[in-house]
């Protein structure tokens, strides 16, 4: 019965969610860029994107080079497709984390307030007077550059305004008169944050994260661009792009394609991301 | 002679503010007996929803004592004072934001089931929801319907199967029916006194509304600025009104027949004043239309005027 | 009440307004005809969602354009009709010949502007007589003294006043260009009972010294009957019942919905350990039953009531829309 149930949910929640028209559209186009990070090796063999062709250098799209090719002669459409791994995990992994952190530490700041919130509220103070890349500088620099690294240096930028966005959200939230009421039952704190406060307080939160997807994805461009990124030849979407601009007047090519699949997957994640606010939310059921 | 239920003395609830002492409620003292109702009357401002929630301990009190039982609660242990909560409920005012609205209404019912862990099983706490909501009149079929869809009366309805679910011996109905219209209002009034004579409920009932705390009501306490002004049984409240805030508050009441049409009446003149840092003396002597001198010396006890009638007022 | 001129300043016949969207209409008011003389209260009671405020609106012709339409009948005021005016003319209207006082006090106020500059705003925006800038200022004094605020307060800001002393400061702001007429919607219901008795005996006072219309939208009765002359009793968007004062509380020839209403108010003078409540709730005003609103909460519910809509039953004034009076138009008894 309780697996029905859970079903029944899920088979409303697909219900509402399809009435969406841009949200579904959204669906659709993240489904084919995942697609295109996961099955890349049967797209195109990796070996493509770092075989350097002296004689194709800077070529424009062609039959045997979709996207053309960079200033070594390597295929940029292979580039693309393999950089999709990248720029996805680093994208999603930042974003997620950055939740999760965000969420814990802004949730137990605005619920619990005085003390807890003044600590916690301070350190972010501290981490907000530094700029998000140089935070990330000092991460990379003090770990060393690799992808784990990496990744771990965008989500600790992030965290900061995740947990101002989470506090304040939370603290209209736990001021509502059924978390009082929840009190008044007995219900434990953990059970009033995760059941009453965070999902009240979800749509800007899933809004917020979904945005961020992109910027991380482009910070992680930054870090790549300055060498304490993804390392050459690896390819990444946002290094691809760092390094057209040196060829911008040569082949703006090499800049439009992997700025486009940027563009495409964050607005993917963006109109799911509003699809799932509002598909969640049972107020605006039908 | 009738079991006390709840007992409360002296008690105080203070909030720090940046401008002072807020003197929310300030040393009151009532008791209940079983199966009877309590009404709270006052205007906004006067500690009356703070009192509610000090006696069920939602609010720290700054002092004085509550026996549940003849046992005080706040020496109790966490895991006896959980025992204690599931005795002690509270219906809100607010039937829009009182209830979370990413919950179904069984869902909502429910809750106090399982965070209690009351239950054994799924089943039972299946069961009660079920017999809970058919004591309150809310049709099985809205079991999967969110608050969101349902009108004022049943989700107030809402409110008050989930307070009851637990099957408590007290019960603090917050203003349950000011947000409601007056004909759905007579529906939850008739609900709760209904239930009151079956299952031997004891309310403690806070609210603004005269005639309803009159309708509801056993036993009367007027509170004014965090203070009891009067304490007296319903009908001799009405009666025979003793103290100057208690016959303004009677006055003011707007009486829906030909013979008040444009009456003219005694009024009070100000407003409530501030609660924070309370000067000595009467609280209503700023409004007061008999102040003396000597009301704004020293506090005033409740002093009883006639058997079970109690009023704070040096002009009695 | 003042006898010197008893013109019809407001006429509403057979108005009908439907709230349309994509997905529903909702049909809020449903050919509601009265008239209101100079000098007269009326009260219009009923629960939400009985259509009082979008009446009232219609009135000020602020219906949300988008959205509302006004599908038949006509608001004359003064003889005009405010549903065919331009935004111009209206916002000649409003403020100077009409005013309206909401419910919340605390919502009214623009909290970054001082009182009296929120009170001579009317002025400036419906300055006909030219009115000097001192002028102006003294007009502003003399309002808010009317309505018990000391002058020296004028460069108040709304957050130093209290509840009360907003809605009065609300009440300054409505009355300060001496409006025909002033529309109420539940201008006490956010306040306490001494307070709204002050506010209520305020507003009376001054509407019998300078002469206004008020039209109070209330859901209590006591209000009613404490302000107004005449009365009409909404359910779900149509005037049930209407008369004077006295017709309504008095007498027993009544629209079950007013027998309801009375039914439900706890009374303070007799002792009865149960209320008689209406069954049941408001119909969906988007799917509103044939024939009368009323029938499927209705005690004395005949058959004819869930298939035909009432005629209006009428003596010396007082109206009744209920099938127990009328019969196929006629007045059955």
């Amino acid at each position: 019965m309780n697996k029905s149930r859970k079903h029944a949910q899920l088979s409303e929640f697909w219900r509402r969610y399809k009435k969406n028209k841009t949200a579904v559209m959204g669906l659709i186009l993240l489904v084919i860029i995942v697609g295109m990070a996961l099955f890349a090796d049967l797209i195109v063999p990796y070996e493509k994107c770092i075989e350097q062709v002296g004689a194709d250098r800077l070529q424009g799209p062609s039959m045997a080079h979709f996207f053309g090719t960079d200033e070594f002669g390597r295929d940029l459409f292979a580039r693309v497709v393999h950089g999709s791994r990248y720029s996805l995990l680093i994208g999603l992994a930042t974003s997620l984390m950055a939740l999760a952190i965000g969420a814990v530490l802004g949730a137990s700041a605005g619920y619990f307030g005085g003390v807890v919130d003044n600590v916690i509220s301070r350190i972010i103070d501290v981490f907000m007077c530094v700029p998000p890349v140089l935070l990330s500088l000092a991460v990379v620099a003090a770990l060393g550059t690799n992808l784990r690294n990496l990744i771990i240096a965008i989500t600790v930028s992030c965290i900061p305004g995740n947990v101002r966005l989470i506090r304040s959200v939370v603290l209209t939230t736990a001021e509502q008169d059924y978390v009082e009421a929840a009190k008044s039952y007995g219900t434990s704190n953990a059970r009033i944050i995760f059941r009453y406060v965070l999902p009240n307080a979800m749509g800007p939160i899933i809004v917020n994260t979904t945005m961020s997807i992109s910027t991380m994805m482009l910070s992680a461009a930054g870090l790549s661009f300055i060498g304490m990124g993804i390392q050459p030849p690896s390819p990444e979407w946002g290094a691809l792009l760092s390094n057209a601009q040196t060829y911008l007047f040569v082949a703006p090519y090499m800049l439009l394609f992997p700025g486009i699949f940027i563009l495409l997957s964050s607005m993917a994640f963006n109109l799911v991301g509003d699809g799932l606010t509002d598909a969640l939310d049972p107020k605006l059921k039908d | 002679m009738t079991e006390i239920l709840l007992e409360v003395k002296n008690l105080k609830k203070y909030f720090k503010t940046p401008s002072g002492m807020l003197h929310a409620v300030d040393d009151v003292s009532f008791s209940i007996p079983k199966g009877k109702t309590l009404g709270v009357v006052g205007e906004s401002g006067c500690g009356k929803s703070t009192l509610g929630r000090t006696a069920l301990q939602l609010y720290e009190p700054t002092g004085g004592e509550i026996l549940f039982h003849g046992q005080n609660i706040a020496n109790l242990s966490k895991k006896e004072f959980r025992q204690v909560r599931t005795k002690m409920q509270m219906i809100f005012q607010d039937p829009y934001s009182s209830l979370n609205g990413r919950m179904t209404v069984r869902q909502l019912i429910a809750e106090p089931l399982i965070v209690n862990k009351v239950c054994k099983n799924r089943k039972e706490i299946e069961e009660r929801v079920t017999k809970i909501m058919d004591t309150v009149g809310l049709a099985n079929r809205l079991s999967m319907a969110y608050p969101h869809e349902l009108d004022g009366g049943r989700r107030q309805r809402i409110g008050v199967a989930r307070a009851l679910v637990l099957e408590p011996e007290f019960v603090v109905c917050d203003e349950p029916v000011s947000a409601l219209d007056v004909s759905i209002q007579a529906q939850i009034l008739n609900l709760l006194m209904d239930l009151q004579d079956q299952m031997g409920f004891t309310y403690l009932f806070i609210t603004h509304d005269l005639s309803v705390v009159k309708h509801i009501s056993d036993e009367i306490m007027v509170m004014y600025l965090g203070k009891c002004v009067e304490y007296a049984s319903a009908s001799e409240m009405f009666k025979n009104p003793v103290h100057p805030y208690t016959k303004a508050l009677l006055g003011s009441i707007p009486i829906p027949s030909v013979e008040s049409c444009h009456k003219k009446r005694q009024l009070i003149q100000g407003e409530v004043t501030s609660p924070v840092n309370p000067k000595p003396g009467c609280r209503f002597a700023a409004r007061c239309p008999h102040a003396t001198e000597r009301c704004r010396q020293g506090d005033i006890p409740l002093r009883e005027i006639t058997p079970g009638h109690f009023a704070a007022c040096h002009l009695i | 009440m003042d006898e010197r001129i008893k013109d019809e300043i407001l006429k509403i016949e057979d108005l009908s307004i439907q709230y349309k969207t994509d997905l529903e209409t909702v049909y809020a008011v449903n050919g509601i005809s009265f008239s209101l003389k100079q000098g007269e209260t009326m009260g219009l009671v009923g629960e939400t969602g009985a259509g009082k405020t979008t009446t009232a609106l219609a009135v000020l012709g602020l219906l949300a354009e988008r959205t509302a339409k006004v599908t038949s009948g006509r608001v004359l005021f003064e003889g005009q009709d405010v549903c065919k005016m331009s935004e111009h003319e209206l916002q000649r209207l409003r403020g100077e010949k009409i005013s309206m006082i909401f419910q919340d006090p605390m919502t009214a106020l623009n909290p970054v502007l001082t009182v009296g500059e929120q009170i001579g705003e009317a002025l400036y925006l419906h300055n006909e007589q030219e009115l000097s800038k001192k002028e102006i200022d003294r007009k502003v004094e003399e309002t808010l003294e009317m309505v018990g605020i000391p002058r020296e307060r004028k460069s108040e800001y709304p957050y130093q006043f209290s509840g009360g002393m907003r809605q009065r400061v609300v009440i300054a702001i409505a009355l300060v260009c001496n409006p025909k007429l002033l529309i109420a919607d539940e201008p006490t219901t956010a306040l306490d009972v001494t307070i709204q008795a002050q506010i209520l005996t305020m507003i009376c006072d001054l509407q019998r010294k300078y002469g206004t219309s008020v039209i109070m939208i209330t859901h209590d009765l006591g209000v009613v009957a404490e302000t107004c002359d005449k009365v009409g009793i909404m359910y779900a968007g149509e005037i049930v019942e209407y008369g004077t004062l006295a017709d309504i509380f008095t007498g027993d020839c009544h629209h079950p919905y007013t027998e309801g209403l009375f039914g439900s108010i706890p009374s303070l003078t007799e002792d009865a350990r149960r209320l008689h409540p209406i069954e049941g709730l408001m119909p969906d005003p988007t799917e509103l039953p044939e024939g009368c609103k009323f029938a499927p909460r209705c005690t004395k519910c005949m058959e004819i009531c869930k298939t035909c809509q009432p005629g209006v039953w009428e003596k010396n004034g007082h109206q009744i829309q209920c099938h127990r009076f009328t019969e196929n138009g006629e007045v059955k008894r």
